[in-house]
């Protein structure tokens, strides 16, 4: 079949225009690209370049390791367990997710997080999936008429008392798979998730051999409760509130070496105990306070707080879902 | 004949014109993705440590199923898994009180903070220093309301490592909050901000070149390392919602479907020029060299308006730049620190003064 000329002209002109239209309506959309595309591009090349090239770093000194170890290396630091237990109001996520920050400088910390829920709920759990640390979330919900209610006092009930001894059972459980003296090495501390920690507390706990104790800040409506150090051991404490406890300390204010809760596996908090003695019905079945081992400076330095955070005004917000408008439940606060 | 000539002539004139549009295609619109691409992943993946190691650091606790989720929540990268060890190897060498490595490619965040003296202000200091110290390129100007710098906080500042300014500028006594009562007309924090804003437009102004962020955090407040990546795109200011403000879950700017701010989700006041908490919003720092003029006002300024003085210099409704996914996403909380109950100190003080806290 001939073509005609005028058909393939036509068709060209079709096609060149289709083309131009195209080309322009291209052209007019990313019009403020082009001067910050070559920087750009050189920065991602070069940075590109040192990931290859510590990629290269990475596999050789893995091919080095790779004949003498077969498991992950075993770092010389004794490993610190965490025990935090939390509760699901409003800061939560945000207490979390602070403390967190702090932990993720500290080495060889193992988090134990225990919810007071009959379930795990999905913002803890999302949470520590994406927060980075080497982590263990277990839930044990408190039971009812243990429960402190709407208008009580933050001193009237214990608090955490079963969370905490849960980490505790979990901890002696885990311990049972690891024999070996390597798997008793280890520091257990008891942190609240609204507290304040500086970094060189856990590197001062990581030494301790039975108890460890140093002082708090803003404790025991003072500005500090500390013991007092003679000649490297504790003989008396010096607290405002109650210092005839067995140990009148906060429970931010003491460590206690793996061993140790591993060879008295019954020892554990007592929720029954009267305000202020929860401490003393864990630390009197471990150590007499002669054996206390006394940080951070013969405990003249404060290097945790007992911060507390504000129940946040919620007016507007109950005002507002009684008639129905409140924030959006989806967005997870 | 013909018709050899006729298809070799329609080829000849197709040909040209599939190349052109197929070159142009790969060459106009995919650097421009790609480069965004490449950078978001590259930051993401060697800063954004936390996030990547959650692939690595799981325990299998006892119910199952948590331990062996591979970077679950995430949307996955593609990068082999050589890039996740390189993520470690980098997360180690970050001992504690030392930052992460500067970088010539990050705008550097200025994060403006007033600080003063009460009993909770080294522990507040210390936890938020914990937070910077994950943040790349980040510089902190720290300003006390003191006659003088005091040595709790030189000395703090010292030992995090981190890289700061410090400053000091006294509120006079008649603008200060009397007793501890929170009475709106009387602005915590404005003569430091405004201090810090001179010492910027000081220090930067023949250097105009240098990408720099300004975001003002107070101590007291709880943020997400998420923060300062969304907030590090800032153009000339972005805006973000945040909890526990205004008597609400959260206050959050009304983000249209075409991305852009045009109210405010808030209850209290929702008419202000910008209806925001001092933690919802990022400046540009070319932006706050470009207007020499802007402060925060000082005196007559109605309680909530104080974000609005600055802003309203600065930039329009218009002009707002969404971000956490176009505000729908929490990254920082107004959290505030319960005032420590000190009774037991009685009048003369029975802890021993000399020791810091």
């Amino acid at each position: 079949m001939k073509l005609k000329l005028k058909t393939v002209f036509v068709l060209y002109f079709m096609v060149s225009l289709m083309g131009l239209i195209y080309a322009l309506m291209q052209l007019g959309q990313h019009c403020d690209c082009a001067e910050h595309d070559l920087p750009k591009d050189r920065a991602i090349s070069r940075l590109q370049e040192e990931l290859y090239r510590l990629q290269g770093q990475i596999r050789q000194l893995e091919k080095a390791k790779q004949p003498e170890k077969k498991q992950p290396p075993k770092s010389s630091l004794s490993t610190i367990f965490v025990i935090t237990p939390t509760y699901a109001r409003l800061v939560q996520k945000a207490e979390l997710t602070r403390l967190s920050q702090t932990f993720l400088h500290v080495p060889q910390l193992h988090w134990i997080l225990v919810e007071d829920s009959p379930r795990k709920t999905p913002l803890v759990s999302n949470f520590l999936m994406k927060c980075g640390l080497t982590y263990t979330h277990l839930n044990v919900p408190t039971a009812k008429e243990r429960k402190l209610q709407e208008g009580d006092p933050s001193w009237l009930k214990p608090r955490g008392v079963e969370q905490r001894n849960e980490g505790l059972r979990w901890l002696r459980e885990d311990r049972k798979t690891e024999p070996g003296d390597d798997g008793q090495q280890g520091v257990v501390y008891f942190a609240d998730d609204d507290n304040t920690y500086s970094l060189q507390l856990f590197e001062e706990m990581r030494s301790t051999q039975r108890v460890s104790i140093w002082p708090v800040g803003l404790v025991g409506g003072m500005k500090f409760e500390s013991p007092v150090v003679e000649g490297g051991k504790v003989v008396r404490f010096h607290t405002g509130w109650r210092p005839s406890r067995p140990f009148p300390m906060d429970m931010a204010g003491f460590a206690v070496s793996l061993r140790l809760v591993l060879a008295n596996p019954d020892a554990c908090f007592d929720g029954e105990a009267p305000m202020g003695f929860l401490e003393s019905s864990l630390l009197k079945g471990l150590v007499t306070v002669d054996e206390l081992e006394p940080k951070a400076d013969n405990c003249t330095k404060v290097l945790v707080w007992h911060t507390r955070t504000e129940k946040p005004k919620m007016k507007r917000e109950e005002a507002l879902q009684v008639q129905g408008l409140g924030s959006d439940p989806a967005v997870e606060v | 004949m013909p018709k050899r000539r006729d298809i070799l002539a329609i080829v000849l004139i197709v040909l040209p014109w599939t190349l052109l549009i197929t070159v142009w295609h790969q060459s106009a619109i995919a650097p421009f993705l790609a480069i965004r691409k490449a950078c978001h992943h590259l930051v993401k993946e060697i800063f954004i440590i936390p996030e990547r190691l959650a692939v690595h650091h799981h325990r299998l606790s006892d119910e199952g199923g948590e331990g062996r989720r591979e970077a679950g929540g995430q949307d996955s990268k593609e990068y082999c898994a050589s890039d996740k060890d390189i993520v470690e190897v980098v997360r180690t060498e970050y001992v504690y009180t030392r930052p992460p490595p500067w970088s010539d490619v990050l705008p550097t965040i200025h994060i403006i903070t007033p600080t003063y003296s009460r009993p909770v202000q080294k522990a507040e200091l210390t936890r938020i220093a914990n937070t910077f110290l994950h943040v790349p390129n980040l510089h902190w100007i720290l300003i006390e309301d003191s006659q003088r710098r005091t040595p709790l906080v030189t000395s703090l500042l010292r030992e995090t490592g981190l890289n700061y300014t410090h400053l000091n500028v006294e509120t006079p006594k008649n603008f200060k909050v009397r007793g501890d009562t929170r009475d709106p007309r009387i602005p915590r924090g404005t003569m430091q901000r405004n201090l810090a804003l001179r010492w910027l437009r000081e220090t930067f102004k023949n250097n105009n070149s240098q990408p720099g962020i300004v975001y003002f955090a107070d101590d007291d407040n709880s943020y997400s390392l998420e923060l300062f990546e969304e907030m590090r795109s800032t153009r000339k200011v972005s805006v973000w919602p945040v909890a526990f403000v205004g008597g609400l879950r959260y206050e959050s700017p009304k983000v249209n479907a075409a991305g852009k701010v045009y109210g405010w989700k808030t209850v209290f006041d929702p008419h202000r020029p910008f209806a925001i908490d001092m933690a919802g919003f990022a400046i540009n720092l070319k932006l706050i060299l470009a207007k020499p003029q802007a402060y925060f006002k000082l005196r007559g300024v109605k309680g909530g308006y104080q974000e609005s003085s600055l802003l309203r210099e600065l930039v329009t409704l218009n002009d707002l730049e969404p971000k956490a996914a176009n505000c729908t996403k929490i990254l920082v909380w107004h959290t505030r620190t319960e005032k420590p109950v000190l009774v037991n100190e009685g009048k003369k003080g029975f802890t021993d003064p000399n020791m810091e806290i």
